[in-house]
C-alpha cells in the first residue's frame, strides 16, 4: 500500500475508534438534506427508475447512474466544512 | 428484486443464524460500543487489497471482508460459492445469484432492531445538528420517526376519547373568570395561550420541573394550557396562577387594577427564572429557556461623536419595543405618510391617524443627545455632543408592541386615547441595524426584497384597555387558525372580524415571525 492510502487507513480507523465518523455522517446528513441535495438525487433515482423500469432495475443500476451525479451536486460549503471538522478532529488527536 | 425475498436465504437460515447475523450487524456495521467499534477499525478493510473504502461487504457464510467496487467479494463468492453477503455501509443483504439487494423479511426485522440499538449506545453523545426549536432544551438524540413506548401505549388504551381538530373546532379558546380585577392576568393569559411556539413547547410536555415546592410558574402554565386545551367550554378560574403571581410579584399583588404590560413583563421574568430553577443564575447571558428563545430580541444602540465620527455600540436584550405615542409630552414629530416603511406595510392612513410604522421609525430614528448630555468619547477622549440611534440587530420570534398609553409624568397622570392603526402583516426590515447600515452607506431607496422573509410579522393577539386611569377594563383579540378572531372579555369569548381587531385602540400588540428557520 502506498504511503497515502496508509495514511488514510489510519485516519479512517481513528475516526471510527473514537466514533467520530458516525457523527461526520449525522452532520453531512442533516446538511445535505437542508441543501436540497437529498431532494435532487431522489428525483434523480425516480428518473432512473422510470427509465429501466421499476421490474427490472436493480440496486447496481442506481449506484451506477446515481454517484457520479450525487458527488458533483455536493455544494463546495459543505465540503469545506466537514473538511474542517476533520481537521480540527486530527488536530486534537495528534498522536497519530 | 422482489420484496419477498429470494429463495437462496434458505439455504442460510440455518442453526444459529439468526445470532450469527446480529453479530455481524453489532461488529461491523453499526457498532455501537467502543470496543466493536474498535474492532471494526482493525478489521473492516479488504482481504484481498487491504482497502477501507469501495463498498466493502462481508460474506454471510465465513469470515472474508471484500471490495464490492474492484469485485473482490465477487470473486470470493463464485471460488467459495458462498452465495450471500452483507454492505457494511448500509447492512443491505446481497445475492449473488440474483444479482442484487434482497430484502428478506426476518433478516430486515434483526437489521432494523440492531440499528436502534446501536443509535440509542451512541444517542447521548450525538448533538443533532438539525435540532428543532424545542429538542435544544433536552438531551441530543438522533432523529427517527416516533413510534409509542409501552407506557405510551397504556395510556392510550387507557384514555381511548380521541379529538378530532377541524379548522372551525374552538379548541384552545376557553374563558376565564375575573378574580377581581384580574382582567389585566386574563388578557395576557390568553395571548400566550395563543402563542404557537408557546403552545407547542406545553403541549408536548417540555417541562422537567425540578423545584420541589409546589410554586413552579412554569409548571402552572403548563397546566394552564392543559385546562385550555382540553376541550371544557366553561370558564377556567386562575387562582392558583393568580396566587403564583402574587408570590414571586409582589408589586402585582392585591385586588386594585394592574398594568397589564408590567404583567407581562412579571410573567415572562418569572417563568424565564423558574425554567432552571435558579441554575442559570451563573450565566444569564447563555439563557436557553424556552422564554428567551421566543421573547428575547436584542436592540442595537449606536451612540455617534459629533466630533470625530466614531461610533459606540451597545446590544441589549429586549422583551418587548415600548413607543411613545403623538399627544405625549414627549414630542413626537409627524412624519409624512408615504414614507419609507408605512407603504411596505400597507397600513391605512384614515385622515393623517398615526400608524404602528411611524412609531416604530419614530424610534429608530437618530436622536441629537443636546449640548446638556454630552457623552465622552472613546475616540476624541472629551465629552463632546452626540447622537444615539437605536435599530434591532437580533428579532425575537414574537415581538410585542407596548403603546405608552398611560402617562406618568410629574404634572399630570393620563391615559393618551390616540388611535395608532396597525396592520395585520409587518416587515420590520427598515428597522434592522442592517438596513441602517445599508442606507448609510449611500444605498438610500431600499427596495423590498420580497424573498428575504426573515423580518416579516403576523399578528395574534391584541391587548385593548377601555375607560380611564383611575377605572378601566382589559379585553384581548385573538387569533385562532389563519383568520379567525375572537374576542376575549374575562369569561365571555365571542367571535370578531378583522375590521374589529384593526379598528381597536391597541395597547399591546402581539406579532409572530412567519417564517422560521433551524438554527
Amino acid at each position: 500500500m502506498s504511503k497515502d492510502s496508509q495514511m488514510r487507513a489510519a485516519i479512517n480507523q481513528k475516526l471510527i475508534e473514537m466514533g467520530e465518523r458516525e457523527r461526520l455522517k449525522e452532520v453531512l446528513r442533516a446538511k445535505l438534506v437542508e441543501c436540497g441535495w437529498k431532494d435532487q438525487l431522489k428525483a434523480h433515482c425516480k428518473d432512473v427508475i422510470r427509465e429501466k423500469g421499476l421490474e427490472h432495475v436493480t440496486v447496481e443500476d442506481l449506484v451506477t447512474e446515481v454517484t457520479p451525479k450525487g458527488r458533483a451536486l455536493v455544494p463546495d460549503s459543505v465540503k469545506k466544512e466537514l473538511l474542517q471538522r476533520i481537521r480540527a478532529f486530527l488536530a486534537q488527536h495528534a498522536t497519530l | 428484486m422482489s420484496p419477498a425475498g429470494c429463495s437462496h436465504v434458505n439455504g442460510y437460515k440455518v442453526d444459529n443464524w439468526k445470532q450469527n447475523l446480529r453479530v455481524i450487524y453489532q461488529c461491523f456495521v453499526w457498532s455501537g460500543t467502543a470496543e466493536t467499534r474498535r474492532r471494526k477499525a482493525k478489521s473492516c478493510i479488504c482481504h484481498m487489497c487491504g482497502a477501507h473504502l469501495n463498498r466493502l461487504h462481508s460474506c454471510l457464510y465465513c469470515v472474508f471482508f471484500g471490495c464490492f467496487t474492484k469485485k473482490h467479494i465477487h470473486e470470493h463468492a463464485k471460488n467459495k460459492r458462498h452465495n450471500l453477503a452483507i454492505d457494511l455501509l448500509y447492512g443491505g443483504i446481497y445475492c449473488f445469484v440474483c444479482q442484487d439487494y434482497i430484502y428478506d423479511k426476518d433478516m430486515e426485522q434483526i437489521a432494523k432492531e440492531e440499528q436502534r440499538k446501536a443509535w440509542k449506545l451512541q444517542g447521548t453523545a450525538f448533538l443533532a445538528s438539525h435540532l428543532t426549536f424545542f429538542v435544544s432544551t433536552g438531551i441530543g438524540e438522533k432523529y427517527t420517526t416516533w413510534e409509542p413506548t409501552k407506557r405510551e401505549l397504556e395510556l392510550l388504551r387507557h384514555n381511548p376519547k380521541r379529538r378530532k381538530i377541524t379548522t372551525n373546532c374552538t379548541i384552545g379558546l376557553r374563558g376565564l373568570i375575573n378574580l377581581g380585577n384580574t382582567c389585566f392576568m386574563n388578557c395576557i393569559v390568553q395571548a400566550l395561550t395563543h402563542t404557537p411556539l408557546l403552545r407547542d413547547f406545553f403541549l408536548s410536555d417540555r417541562h422537567k420541573c425540578e423545584m420541589q415546592s409546589n410554586s413552579c410558574l412554569v409548571c402552572e402554565m403548563s397546566q394552564l394550557f392543559q385546562e385550555f386545551y382540553s376541550g371544557h367550554r366553561s370558564p377556567h378560574i386562575p387562582f392558583r396562577l393568580l396566587h403564583l403571581v402574587w408570590t414571586h410579584a409582589r408589586h402585582l399583588a392585591g385586588y386594585e387594577q394592574q398594568d397589564a404590560h408590567e404583567f407581562l413583563i412579571a410573567a415572562l421574568d418569572v417563568l424565564h427564572r423558574h425554567y432552571d430553577n435558579g441554575k442559570k443564575a451563573n450565566n444569564p447571558n447563555h439563557c436557553n429557556c424556552i422564554i428567551d428563545q421566543i421573547f428575547t430580541g436584542g436592540l442595537q444602540s449606536d451612540v455617534t461623536c459629533q466630533v470625530c465620527h466614531g461610533v459606540s455600540t451597545t446590544i441589549d436584550p429586549f422583551w418587548d419595543i415600548s413607543l411613545d405615542l403623538p399627544g405625549s409630552s414627549t414630542p413626537f414629530w409627524p412624519l409624512s405618510p408615504g414614507g419609507d416603511g408605512s407603504t411596505v406595510n400597507g397600513e391605512s392612513h384614515l385622515s393623517g391617524s398615526t400608524t404602528l410604522t411611524d412609531c416604530l421609525r419614530r424610534f429608530t430614528r437618530p436622536e441629537h443627545l443636546g449640548s446638556s448630555a454630552k457623552i465622552k468619547c472613546g475616540g476624541c477622549h472629551s465629552y463632546q455632543e452626540s447622537t444615539k440611534q437605536l435599530t434591532m440587530k437580533k428579532l425575537p420570534i414574537v415581538a410585542c408592541f407596548h403603546l405608552k398609553r398611560f402617562e406618568h409624568s410629574a404634572k399630570l397622570r393620563r391615559k393618551i386615547t390616540t388611535y395608532v392603526s396597525f396592520p395585520l402583516e409587518l416587515d420590520m426590515t427598515p428597522f434592522m441595524a442592517s438596513s441602517k447600515e445599508s442606507r448609510m452607506n449611500g444605498q438610500y431607496q431600499q427596495t423590498v426584497d420580497v424573498l428575504n422573509n426573515d423580518n416579516k410579522y403576523s399578528l395574534f393577539a391584541v391587548v385593548n384597555h377601555q375607560g380611564t386611569l383611575e377605572s378601566g377594563h382589559y379585553t384581548s383579540f385573538i387569533r385562532q387558525h389563519k383568520d379567525q378572531w375572537f374576542k376575549c372579555d374575562d369569561a365571555i369569548i365571542t367571535k370578531a372580524s378583522i375590521k374589529d381587531v384593526l379598528d381597536s385602540e391597541g395597547y399591546l400588540l402581539f406579532y409572530h415571525k412567519q417564517f422560521l428557520e433551524y438554527e
